[in-house]
């Protein structure tokens, strides 16, 4: 298994460039996730490593190998494509056989190959049908099958769920993470969707607009954002933002939000001698309580009540703070009349995130500090 | 959105019930989609006209027929003309002549649009591509006259090219079009110069639905440019290879008839008279209205059983067939 690294790669198709110089190294053996909102430059970055796309500059390496003039097939990549790019005149053996008998691997081999991992993803009964006679799901399976036959260094996935409804991709996204657990194998997975990176990567790679973000696993990313572009991707529902200015009560720093709200912050080195500086506080729906509860020093913040969304052992309470929508989680086991009439909610200061209001960035994070 | 309105409607209709359930099934039916009988009905009304009312005039394959005495009034008299012909060499040999050509034709004529569309589906260079494929379209557009006096020219014993070449390399002048064993690859040879490139558009348009992914999956996979015309393009556009070969088969007697014409001479009947041109020399330089009419739905009925025969093989064999 070989270790993938990007230094300063960049992409341009022609005089628009849509990949930013982005360095990025990823372990052997490790499941990178990269995120980011549709039109980022996921795909294209993958592409690159693929061979699918010239690297406009930088370099890419698979294995310690500069691979930038290296063809795709000379690559060692597999890959899996959102729309699965099945032989639609194959059938479900010749389609996981195809890459192999392109290399004029010997028939009995590939034979025995094809049916091991046919009876990994549970296609043995299939072998013989015809893409056209699969269910999304088996196609996904299908493609996912041409990709582990070849034994390749590296994984790419692009988007592979995106075409399965809900209940499907859940279910295949707990199949390709123990897949990986399994095969142990280095693994791209681009994808727009959060929970997808939050539940199945080592680490993520948060990009927008060419650039990447913030790199780290999944609990970095969740519990220190590098800065507000992050906080607002990941997590669902995602944090709430309100543009306050500092200011200081009882001692301790507070965000002014509107005339009357005031929210205690947690004791910040860069929010000492503040006074009246933009930020925005980023409090996360799960770190909100409609009650107390003995908390003693979580803080209260008056709201109005919008509206309320019951989710089954949970609901999403919608509330408006001095004009600013927020929204809150809270643990309901069904019961959901106390909710009708929030005036207040309650957060500890330790879990509030403070982001400078003009670079975006967290005050505390250690990158940036 | 109207069509799915209609294969709507149409799935609804009773199956079993009533004949009154049917009529106003049918009543509503015409009044919710009459705008698409409308669009039909131009085509529907040409080939009533041009295709199913000359059928009337078959009859008279039938018949001992004048013109004086008219369709009408011209006595029946059996299948005396089927047997007429049956005895004559010359429509047996115009027969033959038709299957040699229209065979030889769909074994050399009929992959030459398919390599032609592989070839320019491999080509890069936008300018050079469009060029290529603009040259190979022309001969189409050109008059089958202007062809024929082309092929005439340049095949001529004294001023044709093909013949001072040979001359220059010190090689005896034939006169090639009164020559029976030169008239069929001279017919088909050009035939695919006027017509291949043409045809090779149905087969760049199948190639052009072809997923990029496809290829895509396939070069990261290992595949050579190669390999994946073989093994991607090719059968990926197998079906509307059948669906033209059925057509062909279909049109297989029917033989590029005013070409023929144009082409042969008496000397070279013995290898290019086909039945369309026997019928032609029979009915209307003859005058045997009655004799040509018999040859002529001899004729229908062969390529009748031809496509028949061709479709229930291929839906059978590859799952594609045109109805
Ligand atoms: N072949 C191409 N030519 C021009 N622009 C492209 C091409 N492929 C992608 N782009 C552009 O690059 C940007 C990134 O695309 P992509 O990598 O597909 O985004 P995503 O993150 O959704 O996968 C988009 O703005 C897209 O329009
Ligand atoms: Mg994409």
């Amino acid at each position: 298994m070989s270790a993938v690294t990007l230094r300063k790669v960049f992409k341009r198709f022609g005089p628009v460039e849509v990949v930013h110089g982005i360095d990025l190294s990823i372990n052997a053996r490790e499941f990178v996730v990269l995120v980011g909102p549709s039109g980022c430059g996921k795909s294209t970055t993958l592409r690159m490593v693929a061979g699918l796309e010239e690297v406009s500059d930088g370099t890419i390496e698979i294995g310690g190998r500069v691979v930038n003039e290296v063809a795709p097939k000379d690559r060692d990549v597999a890959m899996v494509f959102q729309n699965y790019a099945l032989y639609p005149h194959l059938n479900v053996a010749e389609n996981i056989a195809f890459g192999l008998r392109l290399r004029r691997i010997k028939k009995d081999i590939i034979t025995a190959s094809v049916n091991d991992v046919a009876a990994t993803l549970g296609l043995s009964e299939l072998l013989h049908r015809r893409p056209a006679d699969l269910s999304g799901g088996q196609r996904q399976r299908v493609a996912m099958g041409r990709a582990i036959v070849r034994q390749p260094q590296v994984f790419l996935f692009d988007e592979p769920l995106s075409n399965l409804d809900a209940k499907l991709r859940t279910q295949m996204r707990a199949e390709i993470k123990r897949l990986h657990r399994r095969l142990d194998a280095t693994s791209i997975y681009v994808t727009h969707d959060q929970v997808e990176a939050m539940t199945l990567a080592d680490r993520i790679v948060v990009m927008s607009d060419g650039n990447i973000e913030q790199i780290g696993t999944p609990m970095e990313l969740f519990l220190n954002p590098i800065n507000t572009f992050v906080a607002g991707f990941l997590g669902s529902p995602p944090m709430n933002q309100l543009e306050a200015t500092v200011s200081y009560a009882d001692g301790g720093p507070i965000a002014k939000v509107g005339s009357d709200i005031a929210i205690p912050l947690p004791e910040l080195r860069q929010l000492r001698n503040a006074e009246g500086h933009p930020i925005i506080v980023g409090i996360r729906p799960e770190d909100t309580a409609v009650e107390r509860n003995g908390a003693a020093n979580a803080a209260g913040i008056k709201c109005d009540l919008d509206l309320v969304e019951p989710l089954g052992s949970e609901a999403l309470v919608h509330v408006s703070v001095a004009d600013h929508p927020v929204v809150l989680k809270t643990e309901t086991r069904g019961a959901i009349s106390h909710l009708s009439d929030v005036q207040e909610f309650f957060v500890q200061p330790d879990h509030i995130k403070v982001f400078d209001q003009k670079t975006g960035l967290a005050l505390d994070h250690p990158e940036v500090a | 959105m109207t069509e799915t309105v209609s294969q709507q409607g149409v799935r609804d209709a009773p199956t079993t019930g009533k004949f009154e359930a049917r009529v106003r099934w049918l009543v509503r039916h015409f009044r919710k989609e009459w705008q698409i009988y409308v669009l039909m009905a131009p085509m529907i009304i040409w080939f009533l006209l041009f295709l199913y009312k000359p059928m009337y005039g078959l009859q008279i394959a039938f018949k001992d027929f004048s013109i004086f005495r008219g369709i009408e009034g011209s006595p029946w008299i059996g299948l005396e003309h089927f047997q007429t012909l049956l005895g004559n060499d010359q429509f047996f040999r115009a027969v033959g002549n038709t299957f040699i050509i229209a065979f030889l034709s769909l074994a050399f004529a009929f992959p030459v649009p398919i390599i032609l569309a592989l070839m320019f589906n491999e080509i890069h260079h936008r300018i050079f591509k469009k060029m290529a494929q603009t040259i190979v379209y022309l001969p189409h557009f050109i008059s089958v006259v202007i062809i024929a006096g082309i092929v005439i020219n340049m095949f001529s014993p004294s001023t044709g090219v093909v013949n001072n070449v040979m001359g220059m390399l010190g090689l005896e002048q034939v006169y090639f079009l009164v020559q029976p064993e030169w008239f069929r690859p001279i017919f088909i040879g050009s035939n695919i110069w006027k017509e291949a490139g043409f045809e090779s558009i149905i087969y760049l348009a199948a190639i052009a639905g072809v997923s990029p992914t496809l290829y895509e999956s396939a070069r990261v996979d290992g595949a050579t440019r190669w390999q994946m015309m073989w093994r991607i393009t090719l059968p990926s556009i197998f079906p509307t290879i059948v669906i033209m070969f059925i057509i062909r088969v279909g049109n297989l007697v029917d033989v590029g008839f005013e070409y023929i014409l144009l082409l042969y001479q008496p000397a070279t009947y013995q290898t290019g008279d086909v039945i369309n041109t026997f019928i032609y020399r029979q009915g209307l330089q003859g005058a045997q209205y009655d004799m040509a009419a018999a040859a002529g739905l001899f004729n229908a009925v062969v390529a009748l059983v031809l496509v028949t025969a061709a479709n229930a093989l291929s839906r059978r064999v590859s799952r594609t067939s045109l109805w």
